[in-house]
This record gives structure tokens, C-alpha cells and sequence, in this order.
């Protein structure tokens, strides 16, 4: 860009006009929007002459200042009420929105206030759900995990279009844990969901409608109302790790052979799937609720738990188990996080203090605070790419859209 | 050696004299010294004995020996007894002749002496022997006898016819008559002038210096080192140990007696001196202050007060009037008498004499080192700071609070008549249960595969059913609570009892019936067991109890069951049903008894029934007392709406105290009635306190 020199007061808001106005003589058609500026991989948030001395960068160099769009959201749509709490929401798929709820129904939503399915048959409040596969042609598996000591396995059709939201019965019921289940999360593959428990274990399960494993206990054959079998498997756990010492309150399987635990005893493991080992073990001091890993080489676990500080690690690091970065914009207790798909540096913090935050790593203030809930927030995710779906205790499914993240 | 050359010597003038006596016509050359002619006079009888041997066989050696000794004395004249023979030589030629019937005389005694040895009594008084007639004896041991006294006349006109009277002396010892001889007088007449008994003898001779000082390099004497310059010496170390023995005895004291100082402080105006005498000090009086400007007859005009401030003078409390308010007089004449005179001076001398004036000692002690050394409260992380989770749903105070095993669960009961269930982790409400009256207690089951809550609600016991856990758990729990009625109702059928159990239809649960209101419910360890408190005794244990029971808690491990009353807190086993201990006012076994005072008591079971610290924190009521089950924390909650978090650590070491430290004072619930927080619950797991508030919310305070 071909500028000269800039006063050393202007702030974000300066340079962000600054660049507007160059944009719209470059091209009329252009509308003024906010940007975000880098300078040295670090998001400026002070005025420059501040940022420079903070940054400790000598008054003399040419700064190079990157502009990005401005991570925010520009659209809320209305919230999706639900019945009950809103435990537990999952974007992964572009095509919909899954969520969770305490009223032992699970939900599936093709945009906001557009219910397709619910998912019917838990006996308690549904804790965690996870898209199985997500890559589907026509239908798609999603398992739930639930307070009533089971997980279950679901199958629908996304394509089709319906009046009434259909009603679905799990095609497989997962027993074996001795307590309520509190986390699910699903192998990319989509063959094997593994989850923890408050009864301290992590289980694996395969997914797979054939039984050539032998994993079938028993078809039960069930009288519905209209008198319609259906036929329902129940699986039991293909094996069990065990280590924590506390209810596991979050697993995460990114990688084919590894899986991340983080739970109630402080500590955030990670498994080999293979031999059932934990192969690393950091030690947070506090309860964890949520973990998360991605970012940078899809490396970094991000975990939040019992007190408002959302702390980020990088387990390539020999030799130290303290945080690489810890946000603490929140109030209370953190009840998720999760990375941006696409983008190292971004990710989104959920909050009991009813606020849902997007954070930069480059930047230790939250890019944009989504206030829209009025209680706890107890489950967010990204969708699309660009939104963000949230829900919390006050029963709503918010979506948050327009988030340009590169 | 000497003494008897001596004898020689002597031996050899006897022999003179002798020769001298013999032959008087020769001329006598030699002379005896004075000394040597007394000791002559003493040894006579030794002496003529030597001679008697001598005359005999050798007289013709001594002659010659004789002459040579003259020839001797001619020759080299240095020795001055020869001298003095040779001086005196010619006067004693005259003297000799003079005396030698006196010498017949002396041969005489001599001759005697040889027949009869001269008196040998010795020295003793002579006074002795006057009145007798012997004066002593001889060698032989006979008495010798005085002679017969010549009669005085007789004897003077001798002597004054004798013109040799003069030298003749009585010599009382022998009793006899001795005459001096010439040289003898001479002799004495040079000792009464103070000259030299000799008197060739130069006192003033010059001095020879027999010493040759020129190269002499050597010592004196090359005598080898003695051996007592080596030896320590006796002599010494018997003065040092009659030293040491003084001062062990204390007869020699070292310190010095003090010195009284000459000169002391007259007016003693400095306060050491003061203090030293010892009496009451005088302190003087605080001077009054100096006057400033505004007191000035012609003050200036900033001081004087205009009207309207006068007037709001007026107005003030009188303690904060000023005392004194600014005037302005042209000249010094003008001014008038000052009319608060007597009453000021009034008012300084009561102030002077009627307020005591007290020395105040300032102790120079940093009151940061007074306080006990405790950790940190960074080092003693984690304990329950921040409440970040509130349980909202009860529409009353909140009595009592239980926490389920796993800690996934709380249950609550509250005033308003209900029993709640919450998730721990969301503040879900779960379940509610109404019973229409206040909940006193509420009470977790401790087995987790038996979720039961035991919930007392007037004068019942409620067992309840959560509805938590998997179908078989559920058909376990039912089963157990339908079966347990009719068994017990069939045990107790029988005897006249104090409860009644009864099935409960509408709670799905067991109901027991006290005939007294029920304070508190609390289970066995290991869920089998539990205990009610009622307003009259507890049952389940047939222990006898004084005053009012108000508290009744299970020992974690052992079986052990302590009941408090309003006045202590018992200790009973439970094994063999009997008193084991006493705590008085009110785990190894450490217990914490929370009291009505607002004190906190930590007994320690193994050292005694006084309480190893009291903490008094809490202003009001404490409600309620909590141990961790895993980490080193205790708590208590009062009606001050405060909850106090304490470090309790006991060490293993039987010899290191238990170490408490406060740690955070939990604030945040309002009061309501008068009441604040009134129950307390350790999170099982993790350290996080639940305090149920009189404000129908109960907190959960995290690390």
C-alpha cells in the first residue's frame, strides 16, 4: 500500500477508516466495514504510539501493518427455542445444526427456528452430542450422550423436507457406563465415538449398523404406537481407558489414534487409542468442563473449566506444562471451546456468565463478545465457518452470522 | 672443712701462747686477734689438752714451725694478724712481764680446768644458783663450789691498795675474778670510740678489682643449668592453690566494691537520672500552648471573625467553641482585664492536679515479628475463594444442604417445605419434593450405588428416593425401601418405641414418626446406619445424654459417633456402646465444634478433651462446621453471612502440631431474619464449599 506516513495516535478505528476510504477510491461500490490490524503477528487493540512502546518496536522502523477484516458478527438471527436447556450444540456439519437438550430430545435444525428432526428415547437429559458423519451423501449419524447412563446412535436423512419435524428412534443404545455420560466425541472416520464418563472412564464404541463384531448384545423389538417394530441394537464398549480419577467432562478424538480427555480431577490427557495408555498428562489445578484441540498444526488444546480463565497449551513443548496463552475476559465458569476450523489463530470460548467470546490468539482481548443469551451458555460451536450457534439455560439456540474469519 | 682449719689455726696460737708463757724472755712477735683471744678465754681447757698432747712428742716441730711462721710474717707482712704482732711488738714486751704471774694464775685455772672441768650449766638464769652454794657442776657432774666471799672492807681496801684493780671483772658464771689485759682494754676503749676493735684495720682501704672485665665473653661460671630452672616450683604453686582455695572460699572477692560517683546531677533534668532513684517520678505538665497571632491585642484582620461567624459560634456545641475569640484595641491601654482570668487559671490547676499524668512506656517491639510465622495463603492453594454458581429455585431459608459421594449431586432442604435436588455442575434443579413444613435436615446416603436421601421434616424422618442412577439401581433402591418397612415394622412391632416406620406413598419412600421434632438426620459411613436427633434423645443409640442434643456426626472411618449437646460434645464407640470421651465447652482425630458463641473449637482425640485452639472469627452464631474429605481445609459458616475457610493440616509426625491457618473469608449472602448462612458442605471432591444462606440461595464457592 502505497502510504507515506500515518500519525502515531491513530487508533484501530483511524486506521480502520483510513482503509475504507483508500478502498472506496479504488472501487466506488466498496462499503465501509471495520478491520483489524497486525503488526508482527500481534492484533493491534491500542493506539499505535501506545502499541509501539508496548511492543517494545523501535520508533524508527517502518511498521508493516496488516489489515484483516474484523472478526465479528454481523447478523443474530432469532433464536430457536427448544422445551428445555439447551445442553450441547454441534455445527460440524454445514448442512445443520444439531443440539442437545434437557428435556431427553435431540434436535436437529436446518436453520433458525427450522426444527427437521427430534431425536426421541433417552429417559434423561441429553449432556453431549457429536456429529458422527458428517460427509453423508443422504444420511447422517449422530450419537448423543445422556444423563440416563447411555449413549445413542441416530440416523436421518438431512435432504428431506418435511412439515412436522420427524420423530427418531436411536437405531443403537451404548451401555456400560455406571454414570451419567457427560461427554461424546466421534473418530473422524466415523466408525468409532468414544466417551467419558462420571464414572471416571473413557469408552470406545463402534458406530457400525452391521454386527459382524460381535458387539451385539441383543435386537429388542419395540411396539410404538402405531404398531410399527423397529428395531434397536445395543452395543457394548469396545474398550475402556481408564486413568482419571473424576468424571471425565470432555473427550475430543481429532487424530486417528490419539484422544484427548480433559476432566473434573485438573488434568488434560491424551490417549493412545491403541494400547490404552495415556501418553501425556497436564496438570491444569482446576476442574476442566470443555477441551478443545486444533490451531496451529491442529496441536493446541484450549480448555476451560472451573474458574472464568480459558487456558490454551501447546504439548509440543518439552518440559512444561504451563499455558501458552491464558484469555480471561469471562466471568465464570467456561462451559466450551472449540477452534475455528479453517483459521490458526481463532477459536471460541462459551461462558456460565452467559456470553459466548471469539478470541484471537494474536490478541489477548476477546475479538467480539456475543451477549445474546440471558443465562448460562452450556454449549457453542462454529457453523459454516462463519456463524456461531450457542445454547444455554435459557433454552434458546442462537446463531450468530457474518463472522469473517480467513 | 673450714671449722675444723679453724681449730688448726687456733691450735697453733694456743700452742704460741704456750711458748709465749714458757718462754717470756723471748720476744713475742705474735698477737692474737681480739675475737680470738675471747674464744682463747672460752677454749682454754680444749686447748692446754691439745697442748698436753703436743708438749710431749712434737715441741720441736712447732718451734720450728713457729719460726717459720715468723719468717713468714717478716717477709710478706699482708696478713694483719701478723701485723699486728709486728706493730705491737715492742709494747707487749713491757705487758708480757707485767702479766705473767696473772698468767701463773691463769695456768692455774687451766691446771684446774684439766683437773676439774669449769662449770657446765649453760646458759641459763644465774639468779638460779645465788642462794645455793654451788655454782654449777662440772663435766663430771659435781658440784662446784663458791668460793668463800672475802668481806667487803676487806675486799675494797685490797682493791684499792691493788693499782690493778681497775681491770679486774667479776666473772659470775665461774665465781671468779678475770683481769683484763692490756691489749683486752685497748681493745675496748676502740669499740666505746666506734672505731675498728683493730686498729690497724682501714675501713677506707681502696677497692681491688679483682675482676678482669676486659674480654671476658663468657658467663661468669660455666656451671651447667641447676634443675630447678626447669622444674616449676613447688613453692609457687602451693601460693597459687592457697590462692584458689581463698577465692573458692570467698575470702578473696574480685569485684570492686562501686565507686560511689563525686558528683551527681543537682537538678536531675534528664529522665535517666530520674528513673534511677527509684522513687515516684515527677512528670512534668504539659506546657499550655504559646499564644499565636489571633491572640494578639492588634491582631490582624484575617483573625477577627466577622458577626455572622461569632453568631455561628453561638450555634456550636460548647465542647467546639472556640475558646477564645479574636478582638481588636487600637492601643495597649485600651485593652481591659481579661475576664475569664480566674476561671482559666482555675481550670489549669484542676487540669494540673486531677488528671493523672502517666509515663508512658513505649515498647519498641515491630508487632509484625509478634505474629506466628504461617504459610502463605498462596503456598496452601486450593481452597474455595470465588463463587461463581448460585442455586436459585428454594423460596425459603435454606436449612440444610448434603452433597452426594461422586459430587455430582447436592440436595437442599429449605423452609419454605421442599427438598431439592440439583446438578452440581449446570444449578439444574432435578427434583423437588413438598412436604408442606419446614425441612430441617437433609442427608445423602454415603453409598453411591444407593442413592437415598434421609430427610427429617418435623417429627418425621423422610427416606427418599432421587430417581438418580441406572433401572437396577432403582429396582435395588425401591426394593430396599419397601422391604425395610415391613421388616422394622415387624422388629419394633413390639416394644414401645419412640418412632414408628411407616410406608410413604406419596414420596415413593419410607416415613418414620418421632414423637418429638427431628433436628438432624446423619448416616453411617458405610450407608447402613443412620442416626435421628430429636428434641427429647436419639435413637439408634442407647446412650443416656445430658442437656439437649444438638449435633450428632459418624466418624469417617471408625466407629466412633459423636453426639454434642448444648453443653459438650460426646464421644461414644459404637462397637461397645459406651462413653468413650468428653470434649468439653462445646482428627488423627482432630474434631471442629462450631459454638454458639461464635468460637471454634479444634479438639485433637489423642491429646485431651481441651480444645487445642480456639478461633474466634465469626461475631454471631457459628451454624455450622465442615471437613474436607481429601484436602487439608475446614470451614464454618455463622448468621454473620459469612463462611470462614481454614488450612487444617495434621501432620503425621505425632510431633508436629497441627498447622491452621485462615484462608479466605467467604462473603455474599444476605441476611434474612437474623439469620445468614446456616449450613456448609465440602464438595467431595474437589475443594469447593456449598453454603446454603438464610436468602434461600445456596453458593458454591470455587478454587
Amino acid at each position: 500500500m502505497d502510504m507515506d506516513a500515518i500519525p502515531a495516535n491513530v487508533t484501530r478505528f483511524g486506521l480502520s477508516t483510513i482503509v475504507n476510504s483508500l478502498l472506496k477510491a479504488g472501487n466506488d461500490e466498496w462499503e465501509s466495514q471495520p478491520f483489524d490490524f497486525v503488526i508482527d503477528g500481534e492484533l493491534v487493540r491500542l493506539p499505535l504510539e501506545q502499541f509501539v512502546l508496548a511492543e517494545g518496536i523501535s520508533a524508527e522502523k517502518v511498521l508493516e501493518i496488516e489489515y484483516i477484516r474484523a472478526v465479528a458478527p454481523q447478523k443474530e438471527d432469532e433464536p430457536s427455542l427448544h422445551d428445555d436447556w439447551v445442553s450441547a450444540v454441534d455445527g460440524s456439519c454445514p448442512r445443520f445444526i444439531f443440539t442437545g437438550c434437557y428435556d431427553s430430545f435431540g434436535r436437529v435444525w436446518k436453520a433458525a427456528g427450522e426444527c427437521t428432526h427430534i431425536l426421541e428415547g433417552h429417559r434423561d437429559a441429553i449432556t453431549s452430542v457429536t456429529i458422527v458423519s458428517p460427509e453423508g451423501a443422504d444420511s447422517v449419524t449422530v450419537a448423543t450422550a445422556s444423563k440416563d447412563q447411555s449413549l445413542r446412535l441416530w440416523k436421518f436423512d438431512t435432504e428431506e423436507h418435511l412439515d412436522q419435524p420427524a420423530k427418531i428412534r436411536a437405531y443403537k443404545v451404548l451401555r456400560g457406563h455406571n454414570a451419567s455420560v457427560q461427554s461424546v466425541a466421534a473418530h473422524a472416520s466415523g466408525n468409532m465415538i468414544c466417551s467419558g464418563s462420571w464414572d471416571c472412564t473413557i469408552n470406545l464404541w463402534r458406530t457400525n449398523l452391521s454386527d459382524t463384531e460381535g458387539d451385539l448384545v441383543s435386537i429388542k423389538k419395540r411396539k410404538v404406537k402405531n404398531n410399527v417394530e423397529e428395531s434397536q441394537m445395543e452395543g457394548e464398549a469396545l474398550s475402556t481407558l481408564v486413568g482419571h480419577t473424576q468424571c471425565v467432562s470432555a473427550v475430543h478424538w481429532p487424530e486417528h489414534s490419539t484422544i484427548y480427555s480433559a476432566s473434573w480431577d485438573h488434568s488434560v490427557r491424551r490417549w493412545d487409542v491403541e494400547t490404552g495408555k495415556d501418553l501425556s498428562n497436564i496438570f491444569c489445578g482446576k476442574a476442566l468442563n470443555c477441551l478443545h484441540v486444533g490451531g496451529e498444526g491442529s496441536a493446541l488444546i484450549a480448555a476451560g473449566g472451573s474458574d472464568p480463565i480459558l487456558r490454551i497449551w501447546d504439548p509440543r513443548k518439552p518440559g512444561t506444562s504451563a499455558p501458552i496463552y491464558q484469555f480471561s475476559s469471562h466471568n465464570s465458569w467456561i462451559s466450551a471451546c472449540k477452534w475455528h476450523a479453517k483459521s490458526l489463530f481463532h477459536l471460541l470460548s462459551a461462558s456460565y456468565d452467559g456470553k459466548v467470546m471469539l478470541w484471537d490468539l494474536r490478541t489477548a482481548w476477546p475479538l467480539a463478545i456475543i451477549d445474546s443469551h440471558e443465562d448460562k451458555v452450556l454449549g457453542a460451536d462454529w457453523w459454516k465457518g462463519d456463524s456461531v450457534i450457542s445454547g444455554g439455560v435459557d433454552s434458546k439456540l442462537c446463531i450468530s452470522s457474518g463472522i469473517s474469519v480467513q | 672443712m673450714g671449722a675444723s682449719k679453724k681449730e688448726s689455726v687456733e691450735v697453733d696460737k694456743k700452742e704460741e701462747e704456750k711458748k709465749n708463757r714458757k718462754k717470756t724472755q723471748r720476744t713475742k712477735k705474735e698477737k692474737l686477734s681480739t675475737e680470738e683471744s675471747l674464744l682463747h678465754l672460752k677454749q682454754e681447757d680444749t686447748a692446754t689438752d691439745y697442748k698436753v698432747f703436743s708438749e710431749d712428742d712434737a715441741s720441736e716441730d712447732y718451734k720450728s714451725v713457729e719460726k717459720s711462721e715468723a719468717g713468714d710474717s717478716e717477709s710478706s707482712g699482708d696478713e694483719g694478724f701478723h701485723n699486728t704482732g709486728s706493730n705491737e711488738g715492742l709494747a707487749n714486751e713491757g705487758q708480757s712481764e707485767d702479766s705473767e704471774p696473772d698468767q701463773g694464775g691463769e695456768e692455774s685455772d687451766s691446771s684446774e680446768d684439766e683437773v676439774a672441768p669449769r662449770n657446765t650449766v649453760g646458759d641459763v638464769p644465774l639468779e638460779w644458783y645465788r642462794d645455793e652454794k654451788h655454782i654449777g657442776y662440772d663435766i663430771a657432774g659435781k658440784k662446784l663450789k663458791k668460793k668463800e666471799r672475802q668481806d667487803k672492807l676487806d675486799s675494797f681496801l685490797a682493791n684499792v691498795d691493788n693499782s690493778k684493780n681497775w681491770r679486774k671483772i667479776y666473772d659470775e658464771y665461774n665465781d671468779e675474778d678475770v683481769e683484763l689485759t692490756k691489749e683486752e682494754t685497748k681493745l675496748i676503749r676502740r669499740m666505746l670510740k666506734g672505731k675498728a676493735p683493730h686498729g690497724d684495720f682501714d675501713l677506707y682501704a681502696p677497692y681491688v678489682d679483682w675482676f678482669k672485665w676486659e674480654d671476658s665473653k663468657h658467663p661468669l661460671s660455666n656451671a651447667p643449668e641447676p634443675k630447678s630452672r626447669f622444674i616449676p616450683s613447688k613453692w609457687e604453686a602451693k601460693k597459687v592453690l592457697g590462692l584458689v582455695r581463698a577465692i573458692r572460699k570467698g575470702l578473696i572477692k574480685f569485684d570492686k566494691p562501686k565507686e560511689e560517683p563525686r558528683f551527681y546531677m543537682l537538678w536531675g533534668d534528664d529522665a535517666s537520672s530520674s528513673e534511677k532513684t527509684g522513687h515516684l517520678s515527677y512528670i512534668p505538665a504539659p506546657k499550655p500552648n504559646l499564644p499565636g497571632h489571633e491572640e494578639s491585642y492588634n491582631p490582624s484582620l484575617e483573625y477577627i471573625p466577622t458577626q455572622e461567624e461569632i453568631n455561628s459560634y453561638q450555634l456550636m456545641d460548647e465542647e467546639d467553641r472556640p475558646k477564645f475569640i479574636p478582638k481588636r484595641f487600637m492601643s495597649l491601654r485600651s485593652i481591659p482585664a481579661y475576664e475569664n482570668v480566674v476561671k482559666d487559671s482555675f481550670e489549669r490547676c484542676l487540669d494540673l492536679y486531677l488528671c493523672p499524668r502517666v509515663r508512658k512506656k513505649r515498647i519498641n517491639i515491630d508487632p509484625e515479628s509478634l505474629k506466628p510465622k504461617l504459610p502463605g495463603r498462596k503456598d496452601l492453594k486450593p481452597y474455595p475463594a470465588t463463587c461463581y454458581l448460585e442455586y436459585k429455585g428454594h423460596k425459603g431459608a435454606v436449612m440444610s444442604i448434603s452433597t452426594e459421594t461422586s459430587g455430582h449431586w447436592i440436595a437442599s432442604g429449605s423452609s419454605d417445605g421442599t427438598v431439592r435436588l440439583w446438578e452440581v455442575e449446570t444449578c439444574r434443579c432435578i427434583k423437588v419434593w413438598e412436604f408442606g413444613e419446614v425441612v430441617q435436615y437433609v442427608a445423602w446416603n454415603p453409598l453411591p450405588e444407593l442413592p437415598i436421601l434421609a430427610v427429617s421434616v418435623g417429627q418425621d424422618v423422610f427416606l427418599l428416593n432421587t430417581g438418580l442412577g441406572n433401572e437396577e439401581t432403582q429396582r435395588k433402591v425401591k426394593e430396599l425401601l419397601h422391604v425395610a418397612t415391613s421388616t422394622v415394622l415387624d422388629d419394633s412391632g413390639n416394644k414401645v418405641s419412640a418412632w414408628s416406620w411407616l410406608q410413604d406413598d406419596k414420596h415413593e419412600g419410607i416415613r418414620l414418626r418421632h414423637f418429638k421434632t427431628v433436628y438432624s438426620v446423619e448416616w453411617h459411613r458405610k450407608g447402613d446406619y443412620f442416626s435421628t436427633l430429636s428434641k427429647k434423645f436419639t435413637q439408634r443409640h442407647p446412650f443416656k445424654l445430658h442437656g439437649l442434643p444438638v449435633s450428632a456426626v459418624f466418624h469417617p472411618t471408625r466407629s466412633i459417633f459423636f453426639v454434642s449437646t448444648k453443653k459438650n460434645v460426646r464421644v461414644y464407640d459404637l462397637l461397645k456402646q459406651k462413653l468413650i470421651k468428653k470434649l468439653e465447652n462445646g482428627l488423627r482425630d482432630n474434631v471442629i465444634v462450631g459454638s454458639r458463641d461464635g468460637k471454634l473449637c479444634w479438639f485433637d482425640m489423642d491429646l485431651s478433651s481441651k480444645p487445642y485452639k480456639v478461633l474466634k472469627c465469626h461475631p454471631k452464631d457459628i451454624t455450622n462446621v465442615a471437613f474436607h474429605r481429601s484436602y487439608p481445609l475446614f470451614a464454618s459458616c455463622s448468621d454473620d453471612c459469612t463462611a470462614y475457610v481454614f488450612h487444617g493440616m495434621v501432620y503425621s509426625d505425632l510431633n508436629q502440631n497441627p498447622l491452621i491457618v485462615p484462608l479466605e473469608i467467604l462473603r455474599g449472602h444476605a441476611s434474612s431474619n437474623g439469620r445468614g448462612v446456616l449450613d456448609c458442605k465440602f464438595h467431595p471432591r474437589q475443594p469447593w464449599l456449598f453454603t446454603a444462606g438464610a436468602d434461600s440461595l445456596i453458593k458454591l464457592y470455587c478454587h
